[in-house]
This record gives structure tokens, C-alpha cells and sequence, in this order.
């Protein structure tokens, strides 16, 4: 019987082994050092942590193998075989920078060198005309070069291909005959989008990235084979899901940051038990915060996103704000005297001053320590903090060129981080039209619940969730995924000439690609949920916004209206008289796995008593204020701010005036009473 | 370090404003790149602005479009000034006048006045670049007009907004004198619609922190800014540089190039920018207003303080000095449609005197923007619609101290102006691409090479009554290097005509030719100016280049002395020929000071008998000519030798 569910989730620094027993859902988490050999840390985490992989039915895995390969440019010998006289489309992308005025930052370079870009001639037109087919001899020549060059991996990218990928397909079997052994991937096949650059920059993603996680896919598969797990290894993608490794050779682009959706899909799902469907998840660690956002239990996806600038990879992807505030970020006072905080971050070493390893610059732990937020001690004594050390940083970094108190410099300190996040975290989602008030926002990392309040406060955003293990919260999101596959064709048609027959086709040819992708990986029919929506736009305008129709299509004006309130709730208004035009039909295609139970317990009102007392700083005033420790808090305690709870992994602060409770999934839940509504 | 002043905003309170002002502006950018209609305006010509009362610059969009950064100030006073007392909750602005500020026709400013309790405390601003604005041409621009008249609809300030009623007899006014009314009204309603979010963000801040308290961190931001830049100006040393770049010439001319010159004087916490000398305005289109040459000196500036912000604050800091009536200094009805052109040259200019006061981050010149247009009737489609191809190319930036230039790269105009796909324009236009790639040879040789260029060709398919028209510059003041390092190329097009053996050279700046179906048409950017001696680069870097078809084996020995030996075809490898490297490394040392005095008559000669090409004649003798025919610019030759022997000449051993 198998009953252990197994989420490894491997980061720079750590390898998390998250491990939940199906029997009484209790969750256990091992952490190792990572490994040169990432699968070395997998396999001694495992062991450490006593698993027998035949108890173990559902094996997930995020994992910075494809991430490091691209950054380091550590890939293996690719072609691009691309349309002749257009060589250098990664090359040139679109000619912007992501920083506009640094003349001496430059971009990272393409994945491809020039030298390795071969051209052959052929031509498609925009309208899907094979103008001119390849020519076999040039074929057979280009085939010759290829061997004698000896590429480990080709990506065919011809113009025009997504709307006929005749030319690119027959030249992949054509060389693929020649080649055996070589990984081939199409633009088309990879991505059957029109925009040459997107579409060749995620096909040349794909192809570099294939015989990396191919090979680490197939290793790490035999290894847990020989070691009795049975199943599929299940390889988080950036889609927010998991993939087998059998749908690597069109989706190894997916794998580009497996991992990153981790902690949104935490974030969506303890939203989901503790009744909220529209959830900010605010993962705050000790560099940088991962913002995401579920609006009507659906993650927000993004196609605009790249690992590095100018590269991008055009999957949907889930839509991650990533802010340089953690823990760890410094404050500093720049040329103008402003205070400004981040994004440099004193790191793990020499990390915050009160670390007392050589840090003198002031961070945002130090000022949480200063303010009494933070006890004197870090993973539950395992790290002691001098809090005189972050009091003298402080005071020379920051208070005595601002003439101010030390306290009053750190509490200034925290504010400015505070709202830096509020900042963004506006950006992605209350500026698209979404109203705070209907959100809840998940606190977690090690170092959100310091600060999830006060964010909330900020934002007027009523409650504030922390999880029971907020430091591993992310690994968790990954025993909670699904099997996902995105789908989509080009389809640009103006909707009063468009025809709801046509468009129904369109939708069960994907819905068929999607079937049998699922199926290929196990997924039971009756496991599959496919949602199609459609991306519009007014006719003239260059974006478009993704509108969810139903299955069958018939109603071509429920599409449209479907695209006017959301226009309206992102952009605030709508054009009367101006025509609207589909551009894309998208299919999300999700095989349900069945999911872990997590533990409850019936709530028990009481009102503890605190574990301590300690001064605590809020607004300029000293509050007397309750400490507890965590594992002493049970479902059903009621909590008043202000009070600072302690876990081993991270510490919780409840400011004066607001209310906490523990839920029956041991959440802290937190009221927020007398809120600005500003 | 300096701190703020003692009364102000409480540091929070004041970081908090500061970032929240950024966050308004990136807001609208969100917005206007979300809704807008014109092309132009999607790849990222637009700019966003919020403004005090009395129409300071408070904040800007962090992707901005560099040519819009010093006008938005001007152009929201010139409303003021034109409205005064009649600026009422509920209206909204418009203006293009590129005669109160602004940079041209083309360039369309949205301005919401944001009231609080009946008090305007604020402005806001949504500018973008339209498509058409009418005028003689598709696009707008037509290097032949002289004034305005044939240049497109000049906007001076209206309401299209009068107390929250939508003026849409005016909307329509403009919109009708233009060839995409569809779009423009489209713009319009989009980029109002960005201004409304920075009008409700501003309000919700009022009533969050006092509306006393937001005009208050209005002053401080812009002090704070005015702080930083005069901390950066003290840590220069005091002194005066001057420098002068070109225009390739006056249509109206014979020939010789167009000086533009700026003396930068660094006194302490201030810098004074004096363009005395300049030329006066030419005959066509690329005469720039005081507004943009404003914009061009802060551009160029602030290319060197990347970090620092850019608000009013940074106003305060330098004065401008602009004689009256010069190419820099256009007033109505001066035609400055191409105000690109002598901005482009400033901000070169400015990047050639920051580099000799700040060599860690020099920078040679960069390519030349350029922008084709084509028009007529797209016969592929049943109703014949009347279309406008409007494209440009990215290209090479200069050779930096310790790095080559950026390769293809949008212009100093605008980093932020995206490519456009080719996909996209292939479904919109019976202009077909042949081929869009890297140009070989483009980059400026030198120890560190420029950035490179770009090549592109097309074919008319399905036209009818099509135009084509052409706006670029430096065919003759061909982009140069710096600290001996070598020019890139001149920039031009070439159309091949049907029945025609070879290519004609129509110049980097043409309009209204009339083209055929099947006629075809190939134009390049150039790539960055060398920096540094080219002898001096390192030869494997050469090998490099040369295995990546950056530089061709030919002018790896003609430019950095370099001979290669193939090793193998079909891996596209070489190898070094050390003795030969050294032998030819000698012989032009030897020889390049007087190629630059060799009679160019017979250069120009021996460019017709295609004995000599293109980079020959300006990278090893200096010499300019029309580069189709071949006839010499004595001229101009005279004027580019001498700026290659003070740029370039005067740096080698």
C-alpha cells in the first residue's frame, strides 16, 4: 500500500524534502544541503528522511537543473536551422534593454552563437501558402554539416511556421532519419504562435533544455525505479502543474523554472480551505518576495516571461512578481538622503548585523529586532541575534544622519520595506481592477508573517492568512499539483464575421492534442478537466485579454461580452461603437491527481496564555506585548495584537488592534479591525 | 553625504510618496501599452508624467521614450498658459506643438488637471506617438517640407474634455484630418484613460496622508533629485570641453555637413551646456524646437547617471544656451517633424564630453534612428484599403572603455522602442521581408568594437499608387569612433528598380518616390563607432568575430591588421597567422596617417572602378562620396578628415 506523497523541491542553497503521510496527513519536512550532482541530494534526503519509495504513490519534483543550465550557458552543442536571411532573430529579439539607460549593462547573450545558426531556403507565407518547399539536396548538405559538427540538439525555426509547419516538419524527419540520436524540437510544434521572436526564443529554450532535463529526468526515474517507486516522477513546470517526462521533447521549455509556481499554488490552495477564492500570496524569504495571485481560485498566468531578458519562453506561466525586499535587505540612505531600503541584501553571510558574523550594514532584521518583533534568537535558539549590534548599524547607518532615535530609524526602516512591497504587489494585481477588500493575503517564507500585516494594512486587505509551516510552505505547493497541459492556435478574426462552428472545430482539434497528451501520461478521461477560453481584443489594439467561454462554443456574443467587463474592471471603461476581434483560442488541460488530506482538528475556543511578555515597538509607542510559541497554539485559540507568535521557522506579528484566531487547519487567521481605508 | 532639510516629510512618509509617485507613472505605461491602438505607440513610443500645479515634472514612466523626457513640463505650462483661469475639474487636454515645447506633430499629449476639493493640485500626462497626423505624406513625415504646412496637424492646446463632457466635435476634428481616424480616436481614449488612473491614485494618497502633505513631498522629490545630480556634478572637476557633431547637410545646399556644437562647462554643482555655433535651420524637416534640444542634453546627461531619477529637480541643475533661429532652435513655422535627427546628434555630442570627463564610462557615437515609410493602396485585399508601412531598424551603439558597443540595439532616441515582428507586418502588408539579419562589417573598429548593425530587404507584392520615403541621416556624417577607434558605415537605402541591372542609391533621406510591384528594397544601420585603436584589439577576438561572421575575413585584415587561415569550411573554423598578423599590423601603422591626406579624387576614382569599397573610403581614407555614384563631397570629405584626425588620428602611435 502506498501511502506517502513526496515533493523535492531543489534551491541553490537547500534541498526540501516534503513528505506527507496519506494516513493521518501529517507533513514532514527534511532539509539537505544541495548537491553538485542534484540527484546525489535527492537520494540522501530520502534516506535521511527514512522514505521506502514503495510506500511513496505520487513523486513531484521542482528542481533549478534547466534554470542553472541556461544562466551558465552550461547546455549542450545546438543548432538553430532557421529561414535564410533570417539568422539572427534571437539575436536581435526586440532590440530593447532591460535597464534603458546603463549604456554599460548589457543583455545576456542568446543561447545560440551566431556560428551555430544555419540558414536553408524555403518560404511560407503569412497566409499559410507553401511558397517554396525544402530543397533535398540543400537538405542533404545541411545534414552533412550538422553530423560532421556533431549538435546534440536542433531547433527548426522558419517563418511564418505556426500558420503552416509543413517545411519545419519535414525537415525534422528528414535530419531525424540522418540523425538519430540527435533532439530535434519545431517552432511550431513547440510553440504554434505567430511572432518569429517569441516563437524561435521559446523552440530554441526548448532545444537546449531537452537533453539536459531528458537526462536528468531519465536518471533521477531509473534511481527511484531501482528503488521501488513505481509511478512517474512528476516535474513541476512554470504553468503552475507538472508534467511526466514523457511530454519533455515539447515542453522541456516549461521546465526553464520548475519550481517557481511552487508557492503560488500554496498560496491558491490554502486560500481554498480556509474559504477565501481570491488570495494574495506573499513569500518573503531572506533576499528577495515572490508575489502571485488567484483570483476566483484561478492563478493569474502571464506570457510575458523570461529566465533571462531577451530570452523570453511564451508558455503561459504563472505570474510571479519577484521583489528584491527580504529579511536580509539593507537600508540605506543614497546621495539624495533619501531612506531607501533594498534591493541589496546583506545575504546568509555576512547576513544582518545582529548575526554578529560581520555585518555592519543595518537590514530589515535588524530593524524587526530592534522593535522587539523578533526574540533574540532565530530557528528556535539555533541562531542567537545581538541585538546590540543591530541597534549600533542602525543608529550609525541610518538614525544619526536622519537625527532621529534608534527606534524611530527602525521602525522607519520597516515602513519603507513595507510599502516597497505594497508598491508592487499593487502593480500586479489592485491595479488590473481587482478590489483588495475581496482578498486575503497568504504571509508566508521565513520572514512574510513578520510583515503580512502590516502589508494587509496597507493595501486594505481585511485578513491575513499564516500557514502552520510558513518556511516550507512552497514546498508544500508542490505535493498539490496537477497534471497541465496549455494549449493554443492563432486564429485572428473579427467577431461579427467570425463563425461559432468554425470556432467550436478549432477548439475539439486542441481538445483532442490535449486528450491524448493526458492519456500518454496515465490520466484517466474521467480525470481531465479542459477549460477553453479565448484571447480578444478591440479590433486595432495590439493586446489582447484571455476571456473563459463554455464547452460547447456557440454564443459569439457571450464571448464578446465576456470581453467587455473584463476590459471594463482592468482598464475602466469600454468603446461603444469599436468592433472587437479574437486573436488566440487557448486550452487548459489539467489531469486531476487525486489530492493529501491535510490534518484538522475540531476548534476549541479559548484564550491561551501567553508563553511570555516582551516590549514591543508599534507606531512610535511601547506596547507590553504576548509572546507564544506556536506549537502550544491549538485550532480554536483566540489571540489579541498585540502579540508575536514564535515557530521554529518563522515568527508572527499581530499588531494592537487586530484579532487572531487558529483555524481547524492550525492557520493562523488574522482580522484586521480598525484598517485604513485610505 | 547630504540629508534633507530639517522641516521636511518624515523619511517614511517621504519614500513612501517618492516611490509611490514611480509606481503611478508605471501604472499608466501599464495601461496605455494594454489599450492603445497605434503601433507606434504599442512598441513603446509613448511617455507618461505626473506633474505639480504648476506643471513640474514630478515623476516619470521608468520606460520612458528618452526624446519625450524634457518636454512634458513645457508642454503642460503651455496649457496653463493657454487656459489660465478656464482649467476646471472634468477637463482634459490635448497639444502636439512642438513650438511650445513639444517635439513634433506626431508626438500627442493627453493633460488631466487633478483637483482636490476644487484646489488643482496636480497634473498628469499621457503622451504617445501617432501613427499619422496628416501632412503631406504617410506617417507624417516628408523630408522635402520646409515649414509645417506639409508636415501634418499642428495641435495647440484644446480640450477635448470640458467639465467631464466628452468634446467630440473636436476629438473628431483631429482625428478626421488624419489617415487612421479609427486608431487616433482609439489612442485618445486610451491614453485619457492612463491619466484618470494617476488622477485616482493621487486622490487615494490625498486622502490617505493629507492632501498638504502630498504637495509637500511634490517640492521634496524634486529637491531630493536636484540633491543627487548636484552631489554627482561636485564629485567632476570643474573645467570646459566642447565638442561637435554633424548633420550630413542642407538639402538646399550643394553639399558639406551641419555643425552642431556644445560647450559643457562643469562649475562646481552646475552645468552650463552652451550650443553657440550651431547651424542655422535647414531647409527640410530635421531642425529640432528648444523643447527637444532640452530633452537631447538631458538624455545625453542622464546616459551617464543611469540611478539617478528624472524629475524638475535635475532642471535646476544646468542651464542651456541656444542662439535664436538655429537647427537647434527652430521656431514656427520651421518644419521639425525630424527633430530626431539634430536631437540624436546632441545627445552624441553630449556622450563625446562625458566621456572625456568620465572615461570609465565612455562611450562612442551610436548609430543613426531611421524610420521607412511606405503608402498606397494594398491591392491584395477586395476593397483595396489605402495602407501605411512604418518601419525602423535597430542598430549598433558605440565601443565602450573595456567593452564592445551594443549590438542591435534600439537608438539613443528611445532604448525602450521595441522591434516590430515580422510576422505581424507580413499579415498586415503587401510588403514582403526577404531578409532581416546582422550586417557583417557594420561595427566601428577599434580595440573595442561598436555594437552591431542590422540589414533588412523587402519587395513590393501587391501595391498600388505606393510611395516610399525614407528618414535617417549620417550617410555622410558617418557614425565615428572614439580614442582612435575607426567610423562603422553609412547609413542609406538602395532600390532595385524592375528592368534595372544594379541598385540605386536613393540617400538616408528621400520621400515620396514611387515604387512598382516587384521592385525591392534593402537598407542597414550601422553599427557603433570603435573606441579605442583597432591594431590594438586582440586577435582572437577577431578570430571571434570573424568565426561568428561579425567581421568578414577581409576586413579583419584590413581594419585590425589580422590575417586568418580557414581550418575548416564546414565548422567555420580559423587560425591566427602570427607573422603575417604582425607584418600587416606594421604596414598600416605605418601607413594610415597618410592615407588620410591621399588625393580623394583618386579615391573616389578608384571607389567607381569598385576598386576600393565603402569601408575603405571611410575607414582608411576618410573620403565621402555619393555612394551610388561615386561623385566626391569635397566638402564634406575635408570636414569628416578632419574629425577623423581628432576622433581617431590623433590616438595612434
Amino acid at each position: 500500500m502506498t501511502h506517502l506523497r513526496v515533493a523535492v523541491d531543489i534551491g541553490g542553497t537547500f534541498t526540501d524534502i516534503c513528505i506527507l503521510d496519506d494516513r493521518d496527513g501529517s507533513l514532514e519536512i527534511t532539509k539537505i544541503p544541495s548537491t553538485t550532482d542534484p540527484i546525489d541530494a535527492v537520494l540522501e534526503g530520502l534516506d535521511k528522511a527514512g522514505v521506502k519509495l514503495e510506500d511513496v504513490s505520487l513523486f513531484s519534483h521542482g528542481t533549478t537543473v534547466a534554470t542553472n543550465a541556461l544562466i551558465e550557458r552550461n547546455l549542450p552543442h545546438t543548432a538553430l536551422v532557421t529561414t535564410e536571411g533570417f539568422r539572427d532573430i534571437i539575436e536581435i529579439g526586440n532590440a530593447t534593454k532591460e535597464d534603458l539607460w546603463d549604456a554599460y549593462k548589457d543583455n545576456p547573450s542568446a543561447y545560440i552563437r551566431r556560428r551555430d545558426r544555419l540558414t536553408i531556403s524555403e518560404c511560407v507565407l503569412a497566409d499559410g501558402k507553401l511558397e517554396k518547399p525544402v530543397n533535398e539536396s540543400q537538405a542533404q548538405e545541411l545534414a552533412r554539416v550538422l553530423k560532421k559538427r556533431d549538435y546534440k540538439a536542433i531547433a527548426i525555426c522558419f517563418m511564418n511556421s505556426y500558420a503552416n509547419p509543413a517545411n519545419e516538419l519535414w525537415l525534422k524527419e528528414y535530419l531525424q532519419n540522418l540523425l538519430p540520436s540527435v533532439a530535434i524540437s519545431t517552432s511550431a510544434e513547440v510553440l504554434p504562435e505567430i511572432f518569429e521572436h517569441e516563437r524561435f526564443s521559446t523552440a530554441v529554450v526548448n532545444a537546449v533544455l531537452r537533453p539536459v532535463v531528458g537526462h536528468y529526468a531519465v536518471r533521477l526515474q531509473s534511481n527511484l525505479k531501482s528503488r521501488g517507486y513505481q509511478s512517474d516522477v512528476l516535474l513541476l513546470h512554470s504553468g503552475g502543474g507538472v508534467m511526466t517526462p514523457k511530454t519533455i521533447d515539447f515542453q522541456a521549455a516549461r521546465l526553464a523554472s520548475s519550481g517557481i509556481a511552487a508557492g503560488a499554488i500554496a498560496n491558491k490552495y490554502i486560500g481554498e480551505i480556509c474559504g477565501y477564492p481570491n488570495v494574495l500570496g506573499v513569500d518573503m524569504g531572506g533576499t528577495s518576495t515572490d508575489v502571485s495571485m488567484t483570483f476566483e481560485s484561478t492563478m493569474t498566468t502571464t506570457r510575458d516571461w523570461y529566465i533571462e531578458y531577451g530570452q523570453p519562453i511564451s508558455f503561459p506561466s504563472i505570474d510571479i512578481k519577484t521583489i528584491g525586499a527580504g529579511g536580509g535587505s539593507i537600508a540605506w540612505l543614497d546621495e539624495g538622503g533619501a531612506l531607501r531600503n533594498g534591493p541589496h541584501s546583506a545575504g546568509s553571510n555576512p547576513g544582518p548585523a545582529c548575526y554578529g558574523l560581520g555585518g555592519d550594514e543595518p537590514t530589515n532584521t535588524d530593524a524587526n529586532l530592534v522593535l522587539g518583533r523578533l526574540g533574540n534568537d532565530l530557528v528556535g535558539g539555533g541562531l542567537a541575534l545581538d541585538v546590540s549590534l543591530a541597534v549600533r548599524a542602525i543608529e550609525s547607518k541610518i538614525a544619526e544622519p536622519l537625527g532621529m532615535d534608534v527606534q524611530t530609524a527602525a521602525e522607519a526602516i520597516i515602513n519603507v520595506a513595507n510599502a516597497n512591497m505594497a508598491d508592487a504587489i499593487r502593480l500586479v494585481s489592485i491595479s488590473k481592477g481587482y478590489d483588495p477588500r475581496d482578498f486575503a493575503l497568504v504571509a508566508f517564507g521565513g520572514a512574510g508573517a513578520l510583515h503580512g500585516v502590516a502589508l494587509a494594512q496597507e493595501l486594505s486587505v481585511p485578513t491575513v492568512i499564516v500557514p502552520p509551516h510558513p518556511g516550507v510552505t512552497s514546498a508544500l505547493g508542490c505535493l498539490l499539483v496537477d497534471i497541465r497541459h496549455d494549449l493554443l492556435t492563432t486564429l485572428v478574426v473579427e467577431t461579427s464575421k467570425a463563425d461559432p462552428k468554425m470556432i467550436e472545430e478549432e477548439f475539439v482539434k486542441l481538445e483532442k492534442e490535449a486528450i491524448s497528451r493526458l492519456s500518454t501520461e496515465g490520466v484517466e478521461r474521467i480525470d481531465m478537466v479542459l477549460k477553453r477560453s479565448i484571447d480578444m481584443r478591440y479590433a486595432g489594439q495590439w493586446r489582447s485579454l484571455n476571456v473563459s467561454v463554455s464547452q460547447p462554443f456557440t454564443s459569439i456574443d457571450d464571448a464578446v461580452n465576456g470581453f467587455l467587463a473584463q476590459h471594463m474592471r482592468e482598464y475602466k471603461y469600454v468603446r461603444d461603437e469599436a468592433s472587437v476581434e479574437i486573436f488566440r483560442l487557448n486550452l487548459s488541460a489539467v489531469g486531476i491527481t487525486p489530492k493529501a488530506e491535510l490534518p484538522q482538528s475540531a476548534p476549541n475556543p479559548i484564550t491561551p496564555k501567553p508563553d511570555a511578555f516582551r516590549d514591543v515597538i508599534f507606531a512610535g509607542k511601547t506596547y507590553p506585548t504576548s509572546i507564544f510559541k506556536r506549537q502550544n497554539l491549538s485550532s480554536g485559540a483566540q489571540i489579541n495584537g498585540p502579540a508575536v507568535v514564535h515557530q521554529l521557522d518563522s515568527t508572527t506579528v499581530i499588531p494592537p488592534d487586530a484579532v487572531a484566531s487558529i483555524d481547524k487547519f492550525e492557520n493562523i487567521v488574522i482580522n484586521i479591525q480598525r484598517q485604513d481605508r485610505g | 553625504m547630504s540629508v534633507r532639510g530639517e522641516k521636511g516629510l518624515d523619511p517614511v512618509t517621504f519614500e513612501v510618496l517618492r516611490n509611490a509617485f514611480v509606481s503611478i507613472v508605471d501604472q499608466m505605461a501599464e495601461q496605455v501599452r494594454r489599450t492603445c491602438y497605434s503601433f507606434v505607440v504599442y512598441n513603446r513610443d509613448f511617455s507618461n508624467s505626473l506633474l505639480d500645479a504648476e506643471g513640474n515634472t514630478l515623476a516619470q514612466g521608468k520606460q520612458d521614450l528618452s526624446a519625450h523626457v524634457g518636454t512634458l513640463h513645457y508642454k503642460c505650462k503651455a496649457v496653463m498658459k493657454e487656459f489660465g483661469e478656464d482649467i476646471e475639474p472634468g477637463d482634459v487636454f490635448l497639444i502636439n506643438d512642438p513650438y511650445a515645447g513639444g517635439t513634433h506633430f506626431s508626438d500627442n499629449s493627453i493633460l488631466l488637471p487633478i483637483f482636490f476639493d476644487e484646489e488643482l493640485i496636480a497634473w498628469s500626462q499621457a503622451n504617445g506617438h501617432w501613427a499619422d497626423m496628416g501632412g503631406s505624406v504617410p506617417g507624417s513625415f516628408d523630408v522635402s517640407a520646409a515649414d509645417m504646412f506639409k508636415e501634418g496637424l499642428r495641435v495647440t492646446p484644446v480640450k477635448i474634455w470640458r467639465r467631464g463632457e466628452y468634446c467630440s466635435d473636436v476629438a473628431k476634428l483631429i482625428a478626421n484630418n488624419t489617415r487612421d481616424p479609427n486608431a487616433i480616436l482609439g489612442d485618445m481614449e486610451a491614453q485619457t484613460q492612463a491619466a484618470r488612473i494617476a488622477e485616482r491614485e493621487l486622490l487615494r494618497l490625498c486622502a490617505k496622508y493629507s492632501v498638504s502633505t502630498v504637495k509637500r513631498a511634490f517640492q521634496e522629490v524634486q529637491d531630493y533629485v536636484e540633491r543627487a545630480i548636484r552631489h554627482r556634478l561636485r564629485e567632476l572637476p570643474n573645467g570646459s570641453w566642447s565638442t561637435t557633431d554633424y548633420l550630413d547637410r542642407d538639402p538646399s545646399e550643394k553639399e558639406g555637413l551641419i555643425p552642431i556644437k556644445i560647450k559643457l562647462t562643469i562649475e562646481d554643482d552646475r552645468a552650463i551646456f552652451d550650443l553657440t555655433g550651431s547651424h542655422s535651420t535647414i531647409k527640410t524637416i530635421y531642425n529640432s524646437a528648444y523643447g527637444a534640444t532640452f530633452s537631447g542634453v538631458i538624455s545625453g546627461m542622464k546616459t551617464f547617471f543611469p540611478e539617478v531619477p528624472l524629475n524638475a529637480g535635475v532642471y535646476r541643475t544646468l542651464s542651456i544656451v541656444v542662439p535664436d533661429d538655429t537647427i537647434v532652435s527652430a521656431r514656427w513655422p520651421v518644419a521639425v517633424s525630424g527633430f530626431v535627427m539634430p536631437f540624436e546628434k546632441i545627445m552624441n555630442a553630449t556622450f563625446a564630453l562625458f566621456s572625456k570627463i568620465m572615461p570609465e564610462k565612455a562611450l562612442a557615437c551610436a548609430f543613426n534612428i531611421e524610420y521607412l515609410q511606405t503608402g498606397g493602396y494594398d491591392i491584395s485585399r477586395q476593397a483595396k484599403p489605402f495602407f501605411m508601412y512604418y518601419d525602423w531598424l535597430a542598430g549598433g551603439w558605440g565601443g565602450r572603455n573595456g567593452k564592445d558597443g551594443l549590438s542591435v540595439t534600439a537608438s539613443p532616441f528611445g532604448v525602450g522602442l521595441m522591434a516590430q515582428p515580422i510576422e505581424g507586418q507580413d499579415r498586415l502588408y503587401p510588403v514582403r521581408t526577404d531578409s532581416f539579419e546582422i550586417s557583417t562589417d557594420s561595427a566601428g573598429p577599434g580595440k573595442w568594437r561598436g555594437g552591431l548593425g542590422l540589414e533588412k530587404s523587402g519587395t513590393f507584392i501587391e501595391v498600388e499608387q505606393c510611395v516610399l520615403s525614407y528618414l535617417c541621416d549620417r550617410e555622410r556624417a558617418v557614425v565615428w569612433g572614439i580614442e582612435g577607434g575607426l567610423p562603422a558605415k553609412p547609413h542609406g537605402l538602395w532600390l532595385q528598380r524592375n528592368g534595372s541591372s544594379e541598385e540605386d542609391f536613393l540617400g538616408a533621406a528621400f520621400s515620396d518616390v514611387p515604387v512598382s510591384n516587384g521592385e525591392s528594397f534593402r537598407r542597414g544601420t550601422s553599427g557603433g563607432g570603435g573606441y579605442g585603436d583597432p591594431l590594438k584589439r586582440d586577435p582572437i577576438a577577431v578570430m571571434e568575430d570573424v568565426e561568428d561572421e561579425y567581421v568578414s575575413l577581409e576586413r579583419a585584415a584590413k581594419d585590425y591588421g589580422v590575417v586568418l587561415e580557414l581550418v575548416d569550411k564546414d565548422k567555420a573554423t580559423y587560425k591566427i597567422n602570427e607573422k603575417a598578423t604582425k607584418v600587416e599590423r606594421q604596414r598600416i601603422a605605418k601607413n594610415r596617417k597618410d592615407w588620410l591626406n591621399e588625393e580623394p579624387l583618386e579615391i573616389a576614382k578608384k571607389y567607381r572602378e569598385k576598386k576600393l569599397d565603402m569601408y575603405d573610403l571611410i575607414r582608411q581614407y576618410g573620403v565621402i562620396c555619393d555612394w551610388g555614384t561615386g561623385e566626391l563631397f569635397e566638402d564634406t570629405t575635408a570636414e569628416f578628415r578632419k574629425l577623423l584626425k581628432e576622433r581617431a588620428m590623433q590616438y595612434w602611435d
